[in-house]
């Protein structure tokens, strides 16, 4: 006789069918229209229309060009205040790590209709400066997502490393770049995965701060709005496999660092 | 190891689809109850409308629009409202389920994914796209029944719309036998009168001059942007006396505004290139805001929503104006349809739909969606005066106002030449919210409806519309190729040296 036991496995059960309902069906629909056409019949077309047309591929471009500044200017203004934060003696440092978080319990449109006001004030139009205030507008908004994995990291490092590299005689640079700054690289490469992907398609900043020009995630849109769900789902499935390339060589990345820090 | 993995997909595969049954039965359940209720005599209504577009009650006392003929106020939704006033009149319960949408290629979507609505509200060239693809049910004959009282859109509706409607066609019917008009306008431009000139303004040539560059919005929608660009390119065209004074007129008008030939698309490619380069940006939402706290100069804006914008701009003595460009300008109805996949063959929903309408122009309805809404109803009242009361409420001049001016709305409240159609206003409405409002008669005479293209022509259409918009590869400057190819190094360099150790 077979009894029906519960075991734990079955408390998968929910999160599988979460998975399956929200994540691979949606999945299979996106794969679908890409690959058909208008008449539901097989097609490559919309995968070599992407890659022959100048204003997709220039989109893709811009979008990169608009996430790596972005990214770039997180990572700069991040990294030396988490670590001084995380290292530092200071008595509310909680405090101060709180009020860098904050913005993020904030509405974002909210934030980003008041930041709009400030830098009219500051450069009396916008219109004249459309890249800049949508890589500004975007670091403002992604901010926090830099910050505190780069803290994070860095305030659970072993201080004994840091110790042993300046008993082994190494100054307050070397022992920076030598152990800090490698140990603290897979804080930094999930700060940046998590500010360049959505830099690349979060296209309501772009708008509010009166960017006239697509990014991808306004391509797509606009592709629906002209009823081509064909075209706006391989657009989609296209900037998935970037996602997914990109977080491969960050993955592998951080594997590798984590690896080198236990050598260390 | 592998049959032990197999077996365990398929168990967690059995188990999703159980649940999925489990999920999908209190659907069915729910069909099978509300059609029970249907059998006792309830109807159920599902209207998809725009965002903001009917009255949802709930007034202050203080804003009651005191009429000569008597008070009106919203105190209920107009859907509860609906709901009383169809029992009380038909001694039927009705349900109304009252959802919105975003744009018209929002609800053309939803459609297509498989939502059901009774009743929806496009704009013209959407109700054209639902005509020619077969999806909309014809009104009934008994909505046009003048004798019947309770037919307030019948009796009501402007003769000038109704001319309208039923001179349209598509597929050799006229809108009129699909659509019920709801709230119409054209588009043209709000400016600020202390930095630009009417003259200036009364151009859609406006939106790439390098006088105001970096001072104009445009609106972030194809058919918009690209009404506009045809009548700048065509400027010189449409303005000649020659072609104004062609016997006719209207009829060579609305093809050289509705052109979709290969040169013109081309043509307002590269204008609407130069507007991007000039203007302040293309707009979604902002512009009326924009305007209103003085970050720009003009912008091109629907009616209704530009005399929202003055409103708003009056609060803060502001002083704004409209202008309607000299070339054409884009006239929009938004109209009431019955969808077939909805409403079917079932009568009695038919009649709910109709009522909803006919409830939605009675003239003190009316007035509350268009106090509430701030465009303007395609309903002119008929016999019953209330809604040109309103009109002459909102606009006429108080008695101890100097500058006065006669303004003749015959056109739309009155089939003949009726002298009693006259607002004495305050002169400046006359370029401000009454114009937007009701336009005059000169304005509406340029103004030409704007088609729904078909697949082809919107195919190029939008193409056009993704040129403009998107960065081309080719614009991309070297100095930043050889930047970005730098970095690549640098950091490829890094990474083999890192590897290495």
């Amino acid at each position: 006789m077979h009894r029906h036991t519960f075991s734990r496995k079955y408390l998968g059960i929910p999160y599988a069918v979460f998975l399956l309902l929200f994540v691979v069906a949606p999945l299979v629909v996106l794969i679908y229209y890409a690959f058909t056409n208008g008449q539901g019949e097989f097609t490559a077309q919309n995968l070599t229309g992407f890659f022959s047309d100048p204003n997709t591929l220039g989109t893709l471009c811009y979008s990169f060009g608009i996430a790596m500044v972005t990214t770039a200017v997180c990572l700069l203004l991040a990294y030396p205040l988490a670590f001084i934060l995380a290292t530092s003696k200071l008595k509310g440092k909680s405090v101060i790590v709180l009020i860098f978080i904050m913005p993020m319990w904030i509405n974002f449109s909210l934030r980003i209709t008041a930041l709009k006001e400030i830098l009219t004030w500051l450069e009396g139009n916008l219109a004249y400066h459309p890249f800049l205030n949508t890589v500004l507008g975007m670091s403002y908004d992604f901010l926090p997502f830099m910050i505190l994995p780069i803290y994070t990291t860095i305030s659970k490092l072993d201080g004994a490393l840091l110790e042993a590299a300046r008993d082994l005689g190494a100054g307050e640079l070397q022992a920076f770049l030598r152990v800090t700054l490698p140990l603290s690289l897979p804080g930094i490469m999930s700060g940046v995965s998590m500010v360049f992907l959505p830099a690349m398609t979060n296209y309501v900043v772009l708008d509010m701060l009166y960017n006239s020009t697509y990014i991808m995630g306004s391509l797509i849109g606009s592709y629906f709005a002209a009823y081509n769900w064909n075209g706006g789902s391989m657009i989609a499935l296209i900037l998935l496999g970037i996602i997914c390339l990109f977080t491969l060589l960050t993955g592998g990345a951080e594997e590798e660092n984590t690896r080198g820090g236990a050598l260390l | 190891m592998r049959i032990e993995i197999f077996n365990r997909y398929r168990s967690i595969a059995a188990l999703c689809i159980c649940s999925f049954l489990v999920l999908t039965c209190p659907v069915t359940a729910d069909a099978a109850k509300s059609g029970g209720r249907e059998a006792e005599g309830e109807v159920t209504l599902r209207v998809c409308n725009w965002e903001e577009y009917i009255d949802l009650g709930d007034w202050d006392e203080e804003e009651t629009i005191d009429l000569d003929s008597g008070d009106i106020i919203g105190e209920n939704t107009m859907t509860e409202d609906f709901t009383q006033w169809y029992y009380e009149t038909y001694g039927i319960r009705v349900k109304v389920e009252y959802s919105t949408f975003g744009t018209n290629e929002d609800l053309y979507n939803m459609l297509t994914l498989g939502d059901t609505y009774d009743l929806v509200c496009p704009s013209e060239y959407m109700i054209m796209k639902l005509m020619t693809e077969d999806q909309l049910v014809p009104l009934s004959e008994g909505f046009f029944d003048d004798s019947d009282q309770n037919n307030y859109y019948s009796n009501g509706v402007s003769p000038y719309i109704r001319e309208i409607f039923e001179k349209n066609e598509i597929g050799g019917r006229p809108w009129a036998d699909y659509a019920a008009g709801y709230m119409w306008g054209i588009t043209g431009i709000v400016y600020n009168p202390g930095l630009v000139s009417e003259e200036d303004a009364s151009s859609w040539k406006i939106l790439n001059d390098p006088d105001y560059k970096r001072q104009v919005t445009i609106k972030d929608n194809v058919r918009d942007s690209y009404f506009a660009a045809v009548g700048a390119i065509k400027s010189e065209l449409l303005n000649s006396e020659e072609f104004k004074n062609d016997p006719d007129y209207q009829k060579r008008l609305e093809e050289e505004m509705n052109d979709t030939s290969r040169e013109t698309i081309a043509g307002a490619q590269e204008y609407l290139q130069d507007v991007k380069n000039n203007a302040y940006s293309f707009e979604t939402d902002s512009g009326k805001a924009d305007m209103v706290t003085g970050k720009v100069a003009a912008n091109l804006q629907w009616s209704g929503d530009a005399v929202y914008t003055m409103d708003q701009a009056d609060e803060d003595d502001f002083p704004l104006a409209f202008a309607v460009p000299s070339e054409s300008t884009n006239i929009y109805f938004d109209g009431w349809v019955m969808l077939k996949n909805g409403i079917g063959e079932d009568a009695a929903k038919q009649h709910a739909a109709e009522a909803f309408i006919n409830f939605n122009s009675r003239p003190d309805n009316v007035i509350r969606n268009m106090y509430y809404v701030g465009y303007t109803s395609v309903i002119s009242g008929g016999e019953d005066m209330r809604i040109f009361e309103y009109a002459d409420w909102c606009y006429g001049a108080e008695e101890d106002e100097e500058e006065v001016s006669e303004y003749d709305l015959g056109y739309f409240f009155s089939e003949g030449d009726e002298e009693a159609y006259v607002i004495t206003a305050p002169s400046d409405q006359v370029y401000r919210q009454l114009f937007a409002q009701y336009p005059t008669q000169e304005a509406i005479s340029r103004s030409s409806i704007m088609v729904c293209f078909d697949e082809d022509q919107t195919r190029e259409i939008n193409q056009m519309w993704i040129n403009v918009r998107c960065c081309n590869i080719y614009d991309i400057p070297v100095w930043v190729w050889i930047f970005a190819g730098a970095s690549v190094c640098v950091l490829a360099v890094f990474g083999i040296r890192k590897m290495r150790r």
